[in-house]
């Protein structure tokens, strides 16, 4: 197995798995401050609505993001974590992984309005699933690029 | 040493990718900037619940990561303008630089909302001040709260503090994007 850009594929990794670790929030690391104060939350404040009630607690705390969010960002870094095996399977072409994508973003677009209009209630395990899926198969985009087995 | 060489004129000749990232950061920082005056005027206007969240936010499970998308816009628009296949790395840049100017242009339209209502703050502070009142928090922890939240707010409108919470997260985000959009929307070589 060949390894091609060793630097970009280190890098996207340490930095996807740095907002993994910040998404988790200040329960991970039992922070004393009120958790919409930590800087966690601060630094998501922009990019998630941070509902309490939609988000995993960990330590009596909210994580900074919501369940789907979660599961985009460390669904991404199983994803690319699992680019290796994957790239095993010759048959993954960008046409297929680009519909799944779109497939699935639509699906959590639905499950989103479908909650929202009250047609049905989803979960925080259901979208986190959702999320996770999302995640990972963004991160499918990548196969082939950084492993070529001979 | 040839094939460098090769390597650093091909670089040279191509196009430069600044107008993209300006006009994705531009568009990107001004929908950012927009929801956040939405969210604000909404909490403003709402009526105390004691919830730290009000009923509104939840408009915002549609609008989650808008932020992170700016650099799929920019790899977008430049492989279109100059039909020219994108390197992953060249994707990542592009989206670093996006995400700094979306968080750059938040913050400088948040700075020029300060003149149009220099009172929101204020308005925002007494909003969250009359919600945590509604709570039913013990006396003491609600005014704890209350104080700790009134100097994060203050502290917030910052131009130091905007750029501290924005730029790493918009700039990691948009790098990740910025790749997925090199590969979906670069032309294909050969």
């Amino acid at each position: 197995m060949q390894i091609r850009q060793p630097i970009l594929y280190g890098s996207v990794f340490l930095l996807a798995s740095i907002v993994v670790v910040v998404a988790i929030g200040g329960g991970l690391f039992y922070q004393s401050a009120p958790w919409i104060l930590q800087w966690q939350h601060q630094t998501f404040y922009s990019l998630c609505h941070q509902i309490a009630d939609r988000s995993f607690w960990i330590n009596g705390q909210p994580m900074a993001v919501c369940s789907r969010c979660i599961g985009i960002y460390s669904g991404f870094v199983l994803g690319w974590l699992l680019l290796p095996v994957l790239s095993l399977i010759n048959s993954m072409r960008l046409t297929y992984i680009k519909k799944i994508v779109v497939f699935v973003l639509l699906f959590n677009l639905i499950d989103a309005a479908g909650n929202f209009f009250g047609l049905w209630h989803n979960t925080l395990i259901s979208r986190t699933i959702l999320g996770g899926m999302l995640g990972s198969s963004a991160a499918l985009i990548f196969v082939g690029d950084f492993f070529h087995h001979n | 040493m040839d094939e460098l060489a090769e390597q650093q004129a091909e670089q040279q000749n191509e196009p430069p990718y600044w107008t993209s990232v300006g006009i994705a950061g531009l568009i990107f920082g001004i929908i950012v900037f927009a929801l956040s005056l939405v969210t604000s005027y909404a909490m403003i206007n709402s009526e105390p619940t004691g919830s730290l969240f009000s009923p509104v936010q939840l408009l915002g499970v549609f609008v989650c990561l808008v932020g992170a998308f700016g650099a799929m816009l920019a790899t977008w628009h430049y492989a279109n303008e100059y039909n020219i296949s994108i390197k992953l790395g060249k994707g990542a840049l592009i989206g670093l630089f996006t995400g700094i100017c979306i968080a750059l242009v938040t913050v400088v339209f948040n700075q020029i909302w300060q003149f149009v209502d220099p009172d929101m703050t204020q308005k925002l502070i007494d909003s969250t001040i009359a919600n945590f009142e509604a709570s039913e928090l013990p006396d003491a922890q609600k005014q704890q709260m209350i104080d700790s939240t009134v100097q994060s707010m203050r502290d917030q409108n910052s131009i130091g503090t905007q750029l501290l919470y924005n730029l790493p997260m918009y700039g990691i985000l948009n790098v990740l994007t910025g790749m997925i959009g090199a590969k979906l929307f670069g032309k294909k070589e050969g």
